[in-house]
């Protein structure tokens, strides 16, 4: 059994290496995301990265987002606006970012995200704000 | 496509090579599993007709109600892709299990790791590298959307 331990170490050591770059590479994008977008903000919004030819969009993003109720939701075609969606190393369809107030990318979901999950996200995005607002004011 | 089949093939390799890892401790020859897996992935790449975890969903756990079908519009060669890199990495695996075991068992212990991410959360390494590979232009890989879809 002491090889299988060993090859165990290995492969956890190749794993947790991988989840480090990945974490790295997650937040090394949304570094980059902050102020990605101009638009002035009252509440924390979803950026959503869609495209012509997806289907999950359609049949499960869009759904999702339309249960969030009064959440503003910026529609951007990935394929037309390349250089909005390389900020965010949107490779995968559908993509939704959760935006703070100040325009900084909260929470980058890459594929179908459900409704819950971004109202999480956006629950922590406005806990996240009245923090800064208690703490300025 | 059925998104079912691509389950129950994840299923199958995460199950071969978890009786690999643990049953070889116990019983050396179970070893011989790797380079088998190896080949039924890769035969499933070049003929999807010989791809045996799909042909049992197909042939049995389908007709049989025992998993159901669950249609997507979706593109196969990705996946179809991610298997053949499973099938090189388990052979690769197999090359070493002789000489080098730790080294061997790792590799096939990455694949059923990487094969077990897909079955639980729907992210296929696999099919990223295709896509990037196909951004890169090393690969003819179309960058419209299937069902889910990828830039």
């Amino acid at each position: 059994m002491t090889t299988q331990f060993w090859a165990l170490a290995v492969a956890s050591t190749v794993v947790l290496a991988a989840a480090g770059l990945e974490r790295w590479r997650s937040r090394r994008a949304r570094r980059r995301a902050i102020g990605a977008t101009s638009s002035p903000a009252e509440d924390p919004y979803i950026l959503y990265f869609t495209g012509e030819g997806c289907t999950v969009c359609r049949t499960h993003q869009e759904p999702a987002l339309a249960k969030l109720g009064d959440v503003r939701i910026d529609k951007v075609d990935a394929i037309a606006n390349r250089e909005l969606a390389d900020r965010f190393h949107v490779y995968t369809l559908p993509t939704t970012v959760v935006m703070s107030i100040d325009g900084q990318a909260l929470h980058v979901n890459y594929g179908y995200a459900p409704a819950p999950k971004l109202e999480r996200q956006l629950a922590e995005a406005r806990g996240t704000n009245d923090v800064r607002v208690t703490a300025t004011a | 496509m059925d998104h079912s089949a691509l389950k129950v093939n994840q299923t199958g390799i995460v199950a071969t090579v978890l009786v690999a890892f643990l049953g070889s401790g116990l019983f050396r020859p179970l070893l011989v599993l790797i380079p088998l897996l190896a080949v039924v992935l890769l035969l499933g790449t070049v003929n999807p007709q010989l791809a045996l975890f799909k042909q049992l969903y197909f042939k049995v756990l389908k007709p049989r109600g025992i998993v159901k079908p669950r249609p997507l519009k979706d593109r196969p060669e990705p996946h179809n892709f991610a298997q053949g890199l499973g099938g090189v990495f388990l052979a690769v695996s197999s090359v070493f299990l002789l000489p080098v075991p730790v080294v061997g068992l790792a590799l096939a212990l990455l694949v059923g790791v990487l094969a077990f991410v897909n079955l639980a959360f729907g992210y296929c390494l696999g099919c990223q590298i295709y896509f990037q590979l196909g951004k890169a232009g090393l690969i003819k890989a179309s960058r419209s959307t299937g069902s889910s879809g990828t830039l």
